[in-house]
């Protein structure tokens, strides 16, 4: 009998929901697509109401719901870890009374509430949190068995677990508890850094190769104890988020010499080589890990979840230790992927859906591409209501052609294309394209697109045939988890670091070209990688093809489509207003293009100045 | 986020987007929603052949009809076809009166045979049937106007006027002071309505003082009811027969705080003189309980709930069968 189970995630940070309909994603989407508040982690009554919409039935023909997390296990760890602490926790411990009782364990009722039924179980289910996290990476991996690590902040108390997956079986082997987390650990330093912890901690990886290592020392000797299985302890004397609000406390500043940098101010070379020193440490206690998950399950194949599985730089360097044949990651591998691990969890485990792995090697995820799709119809029917000029070409090829045309003439290209993606990367569906052999595609993008400065260049969506052409990269990276290194004979010679040293300012030194692909080449010629291959989103690779006709050059910049601060757009609204706020040339939405300058004046919009705040 | 489900056409006004499934987020938890390629919210695709072996009735109304609050298969349209083993045509379509529902006609079904058709009338659409334009909340934030097909009566001939219709929003500020009364807003007197809502005495002030919410029913001769009559005779005229007209009450009549006898004296003269029944669901929603009564509307969308639906279907289902010539249930 056929089961479809919803999975929820919420409260934490990202909410999602999930549907799986016998052991098949049916539907996946983040909350704060549909609000417009990002990282939304209010109840996801939106993303529920489209993964209703996407399996088109209603919340009582569900066989069950599931929460993705143990609300009464989370609310043992805050109560147990504010006793050992004592006094001073009490500013933590109200918080953590506010958001684990004043609404977990009222889950249910909100569920039922707010869909006016629980499913034909009546009951609300919940898995353990990190259950949620390996079963959203080994479900849907392409492999029959293999090592499942995960790493995040905090769950309810594991914050990494080493386990196993066969078939439809997956046990948890090992796990470290809170307070000590590699993903708090890094959060301390996004935080001390002057990013915000839960999204800035992509901008310090982006930082770290600008810096060098040397803090590396003072942190292996103060703040972490790491034993050669990769198994680690914390000193929690130097973190502030046991006992207040803050990540780092004043012996962490004492110790690093000075208070966090405040965000609005300089990044300096403290920073910068702080960045550098904590990569180095994550990647070096991710690597053991690996290492330890290898020998301790036997497994050929690892697979990963949990934020820290974000960490594209240390996945680069999983990838060529080759401790592993293969690996897989689940893209939505912060909590909103607990949504659907959670459904894929029951689907297999309680109702003991059989899993099938695919035979011709690819995985179960669909390229990511889980969320709303729109109708050529619907977006003709919402130009015209609203009066938008545009033209509509129904044949694909001639409108392959003319966006490849636009991109090579250095316009930027919002792309609007198929069912949004579920995780934090724009893959292709909603995101905004550029050419990258120009010098200026980087600093037109950031400054007249994302409204932003950044050291970070873009990242490169490369034709999955020529990857080994562009980059030392010998698998694929569909999700853009993986850094790779620019081949060497494509660099150009640089001395940024002599320049960081002499005092120039990061956002001088990262528009310097690289490589003959300057808008996607990092300071240390790594770059982070979208393979695209012609299954996942087949208009989406045509593009890259028909720009390579034109330029000879198989890969494209990809950034995701918002504005700073924003969600990535969802509905068609969503993109012309984004468009309309930045300098994008051409906004492509399916087969409807959307040219600029045929757009009235009084539609363009400044608003996004005060709607999103900085990360 | 909610989809945008009506698209521009240009003799009706608008219709629903073909081919769409959706759900919208709702009071009542949400419900879904399917059109068909003519753009109509109707699991079936419009065929102008007979179904071997099928009875087929059209049936045609406004958000109550297309079922605005619930899913298509909970509306008493869907209803009357699992009861009367019917395919049922449904060209409900939400902000529209008989006007449009002719002219919907008229475009999408004049060629289909079918064996009944069923003209249901919100009884409040008297006035939207004047209404030139449909407010619109743009894109920016602010209100513009569609313009929407209407007829005029002069001498006792009706007149389409408006067609086709203009693709363009109009500004509110932009139309001419003698338009403004022919903008649809959903009621005259939506400003005190909105008043009483917010201080709770809506009820109340209704039952002192025995509300009419329809007073242009009052006298037949009222232009508005002439209007109504009028498009109605030529709607009917037109349809497959027979024909069941049927007035729905509002809620203030279900719930007995207004009076219908004004409109149900209006309905039954039209009866009187047209080869159509009138069916009048008001007395059998008025035997159930004050409770039940209540609950066939949402606590705050004034739109049938599904138990609404299901009574009006059970109050129209036996006039459907006799007429369908089928043997009744007991
Ligand atoms: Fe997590």
């Amino acid at each position: 009998m056929s089961k479809t189970v919803l999975g929820i995630s919420a409260f934490y940070h990202d909410s999602a929901a999930a549907i799986v309909r016998d052991g098949e994603i049916v539907a996946a989407a983040q909350e704060e697509r549909f609000t417009r508040r990002k990282h939304d982690p209010r109840f996801p009554k939106n993303a529920i109401n489209y993964c209703l919409e996407e399996a088109f039935i209603e919340p009582s023909e569900l066989d069950t719901i599931v929460f993705y997390d143990h609300p009464l296990l989370t609310w043992d760890r805050v109560l147990k870890s504010c006793i050992s602490i004592g006094e001073r926790s009490k500013e933590q411990f109200t918080k953590a009374c506010a958001s684990v009782l004043g609404i977990k364990i009222w889950v249910q009722d909100l569920v039922r509430e707010s869909l006016g039924s629980l499913g034909k179980l009546d009951k609300l289910l919940v898995t353990e949190h990190h259950m949620a996290h390996a079963a959203s990476a080994f479900y849907p991996s392409p492999f029959e068995s293999a090592a499942i690590l995960t790493l995040d902040g905090v769950g309810e108390w594991a914050t990494t677990t080493v386990g196993m997956g066969e078939g439809r079986e997956i046990q948890l082997l090992q796990e470290i508890d809170y307070p000590h987390s590699l993903g708090l650990f890094y959060s301390a330093f996004t935080y001390y850094c002057g990013f915000k912890v839960n999204s800035g901690e992509y901008k310090l990886m982006g930082l770290a190769p600008y810096g060098e290592p040397t803090y590396y020392d003072l942190i292996r000797k103060n703040l972490i104890d790491v034993k050669t299985d990769g198994s680690y302890r914390l000193n929690t004397e130097y973190f502030g988020y046991l006992h207040s609000l803050r990540m780092t406390n004043e012996r962490f500043e004492t110790l690093f010499g000075g208070p966090p940098r405040n965000s609005e101010s300089r990044i300096t070379l403290r920073e910068i080589n702080l960045a550098a020193s904590v990569q180095k440490v994550t990647e070096e206690v991710v690597v053991l890990l690996v290492r330890h998950a290898r020998k301790k399950t036997g497994c050929d194949k690892l697979v990963m979840a949990g934020g820290v599985a974000l960490n594209c730089v240390a996945n680069g360097k999983i990838c060529r230790e080759n401790i592993f044949d293969d690996i897989w990651i689940q893209p939505a591998a912060g909590d909103a992927g607990g949504a659907l691990g959670a459904a894929l969890l029951v689907s297999h485990n309680y109702f003991g859906i059989p899993r099938c792995v695919r035979d011709d090697g690819r995985d179960s995820q669909k390229g990511s591409y889980l969320g709303p799709r729109f109708q050529p119809q619907e977006i003709s029917a919402f130009l015209e209501r609203n009066s938008y000029p545009y033209e509509r070409v129904i044949s694909l090829e001639n409108r392959t052609r003319i966006i490849a045309q636009a991109i090579a003439e250095g316009k930027i290209v919002g792309f609007f294309s198929g069912r949004m993606e579920f995780g934090p990367r724009a893959l292709g569906a909603r995101s905004i394209l550029g050419d990258p052999r120009r010098k200026e595609t980087q600093s037109v993008m950031n400054l007249k697109i994302k409204h932003r400065e950044s050291f970070r260049p873009f990242a490169p969506s490369v034709l999955l045939e020529d990857c080994s052409e562009y980059f030392e990269l010998d698998s694929e990276s569909p999700y853009m988890l993986i850094v790779a290194p620019v081949r060497e004979e494509r660099r150009l010679p640089t001395d940024l670091r002599q320049a960081l040293r002499n005092g120039v300012d990061i956002l001088n030194v990262v528009n310097e070209p690289r490589s003959d692909l300057p808008a996607v080449t990092h300071v240390d010629y790594s770059a982070r990688i979208q393979t695209v291959n012609p299954y996942d989103h087949p208009d989406y690779y045509r593009v890259i093809r028909a720009f390579k006709d034109i330029s000879g050059y198989g890969v494209v910049v990809n950034t995701s489509f918002n504005v700073r601060g924003e969600p990535i757009v969802c509905s068609p609204s969503d993109a012309y207003r984004c468009f309309m706020r930045t300098e994008m040339d051409l906004l492509v939405l399916e087969d409807c293009l959307v040219w600029k300058r045929m757009q009235p004046e009084s539609h363009h919009d400044s608003t996004w100045q005060t709607e999103f705040e900085l990360d | 986020m909610t989809r945008q489900i009506l698209e521009y056409h240009p003799v009706i006004g608008y219709r629903f987007i073909p081919n769409l499934k959706a759900r919208i987020p709702h009071e009542g938890g949400g419900y879904l929603i399917q059109t068909n390629s003519s753009g109509f919210r109707c699991c079936h695709e419009f065929k102008t052949d007979p179904t071997p072996f099928m009875k087929r009735v059209l049936l045609f109304g406004d958000s109550y009809t297309a079922g605005d609050g619930v899913s298509n298969g909970q509306r008493y349209g869907d209803k009357i076809e699992a009861l009367a083993n019917a395919e049922v045509y449904n060209f409900g379509l939400p902000g529209t009166a008989p006007d449009q529902h002719y002219l919907a006609f008229m475009e999408y079904a004049s060629k289909i045979r079918a064996d009944l058709t069923i003209i249901t009338v919100l009884v409040e659409n008297i006035r939207r049937i004047a209404a030139r334009y449909r407010p619109y909340q743009n894109e920016q934030g602010n209100t513009v106007l569609f313009s929407k097909p209407y007829f005029t009566l002069i001498n006792g001939s009706l007149e389409l006027h408006g067609v086709p219709v203009g693709r363009e929003p109009i500004k509110e500020a932009d139309l001419p002071e003698q338009s403004r009364e022919f903008v649809d807003t959903g009621g005259r007197f939506a400003s005190l309505r909105k008043i009483m809502n917010r201080v709770g005495l809506k009820d109340l002030t209704q039952r002192a003082l025995h509300y009419q919410p329809l007073p242009e029913y009052d006298d037949p001769q009222n232009s508005y009811w002439l209007l109504m009559r009028a498009i109605l005779e030529k709607f009917i005229a037109a349809v497959p027969k027979p024909v069941v007209v049927m007035p729905l009450p509002l809620y203030q009549h279900v719930e007995g705080t207004a009076d219908p006898s004004g409109y149900q004296s209006r309905f039954s003269e039209l009866a009187d003189s047209n080869p159509c029944l009138v069916h009048d669901p008001l007395p059998s929603l008025l035997k159930y309980s004050p409770t039940e009564r209540r609950s066939f509307r949402f606590a705050q969308d004034i739109h049938p709930t599904p138990a609404g639906h299901v009574a009006i279907a059970a109050s129209l289902a036996p006039v459907v069968m006799d007429l369908l010539g089928m043997k009744k249930v007991t």
